[in-house]
């Protein structure tokens, strides 16, 4: 079979079950972050610094396990453009943290976030406005706010910050075709997606603030979840596969319980969600709902979505009942604990597998993966463990 | 950009033409070239807080 076809069989068995139905057999798609240094060779610092090596040791990964679908670099942030904007809140390998620690995202403190209590109106007014004026000043240990002299670290940081991230955006496609040629690998997904209700949370109040905020003001939290949404599906939409074979990434984080509370969910953050989540099926994209945490609470709200409009991707949600309440309208992926990559053996990891595969893809729309992104804990011999049972077990 | 703006854009190109003499080429491709590299400015920023 030539690498053109191995890439087209790939590539069909890993739409098929994302559109639930029955391929030849469970598709392996793991998201393979700082496992990529590990198995290649490489440190922590050396894949999310110098994001070539990142590049390479996803694409040898990709090779040698003989996967179906992979992402182009899952240690997805290159801190070389982070430090040349200057933001504040990532730890740094090598630099902040030790060289062989994944990157870290530091929220700041309550008194220290992004945005103020009491900004809401500026953000809701105009969204990009506030971000370059006020937040990227914020973020940036050298963007200079309005009103403040200009400087030439100023100066030098926008003009390094956007070159930087043209520089890695660009490097994707041609990382796309390179996994295609060498290994017949398929890109796994397209475009990044986050809910309105995270962004405010993750990069703008903090999740402190935003508790207090849904408590004391939660109308203003509404119009600004509202603020965002036409800009999240643009971004959403500019990234998005093309050819609309692969899914947009929707990286979930606290809008479950009980980050929110049940009311806040079903008040503000998915009625913020969900019309974004129809317009992307609406213009034929599929989203990937990565789910991480426990979302087993909301599993019957997800299931009005339209049918194939997601793949839910299992972190902490439980597997079965996820299958029982999404399983007839949408394909699942993950459900295999980190813990066990981790921490046990690979007769442990064979042995999940088989309660994973009866459980929920006895009728396809299932994709194997881990639960979390697979970070440099897991052992090589257990991340083998998964994939060859599954390409054994896991044939229709 | 102190008013309410459409997404992928950070300085309409209306703004702008307000700044320019007037336009003996074509408009179009001038407002299309606008329009094009200031919605790079505009993923700089958005990227940085979804993607960064």
């Amino acid at each position: 079979m030539t690498m053109e076809q191995t890439y087209a069989e790939r590539l069909n068995r890993y739409v098929t079950a994302m559109r639930n139905g029955k391929p030849d057999r469970i598709p392996i798609r793991p998201f393979v972050a700082e496992f990529t240094a590990k198995y290649a060779g490489y440190t922590c610092q050396e894949v999310v610094h110098d994001f070539p090596k990142a590049f390479a040791a996803a694409r040898k990964c990709a090779a040698d396990f003989d996967w179906d679908a992979v992402v182009g670099n899952m240690v997805y942030v290159w801190t070389g453009l982070t430090q040349a904007i200057g933001l504040r809140y990532y730890g740094i390998p090598g630099i902040d943290v030790p060289p062989n620690t994944g990157f870290q995202y530091r929220e700041p403190g309550e008194d220290e976030a992004f945005m103020k209590a009491d900004e809401y109106d500026a953000l809701i007014a105009d969204p990009t406005g506030f971000l370059f004026n006020v937040w990227l000043p914020r973020v940036s240990k050298e963007v200079q706010p309005i009103g403040a002299p200009a400087t030439p670290r100023n100066n030098l940081a926008l003009v390094k910050g956007g070159m930087a991230m043209m520089s890695y955006f660009s490097a994707f496609p041609p990382q796309g075709l390179a996994l295609q040629q060498e290994s017949g690998t398929v890109s796994a997904i397209a475009g990044i997606f986050k809910a309105p209700l995270d962004i405010i949370g993750d990069k703008l109040r903090g999740y402190l603030g935003l508790t207090m905020d849904l408590l004391t003001q939660p109308e203003k939290v509404l119009k600004a979840c509202e603020a965002l949404m036409p800009h999240l599906l643009w971004v959403a939409l500019s990234g998005a596969d093309p050819d609309k074979n692969v899914p947009i990434g929707f990286w979930m984080h606290r809008g479950c319980t009980p980050f929110v509370t049940m009311e806040q969910f079903q008040r503000i953050y998915w009625p913020t969600l969900k019309p974004i989540i129809e317009e992307l099926w609406r213009r034929g994209h599929q989203v990937l709902f990565y789910a991480e945490g426990n979302w087993t609470a909301h599993l019957e709200t997800f299931a009005e979505l339209p049918e194939h409009s997601i793949v839910f991707h299992i972190d902490r949600s439980d597997p079965f009942e996820a299958h029982r309440v999404l399983g007839h309208k949408f394909c699942l992926s993950g459900g295999l604990p980190n813990t066990l990559l981790a921490y046990s053996t690979p007769d442990e990891v064979r042995s999940y597998c088989k309660k994973l595969i009866d459980g929920v893809a006895k009728d396809g729309g299932y994709i194997m993966d881990a639960s979390a992104i697979i970070q440099n804990d897991a052992q090589i011999e257990n991340v083998k463990a998964m994939t060859d049972f599954t390409r054994e077990y896991g044939v229709y | 950009m102190s008013h309410p703006i459409q997404p992928g854009v950070c300085i309409p190109w209306e703004e702008k033409l307000k700044e320019l003499p007037p336009l003996t080429g074509d408009a179009e491709l001038a407002k299309r070239i606008w329009e094009e590299t200031d919605a790079l400015g505009y993923l700089f920023i958005w990227h940085c807080l979804l993607s960064f």
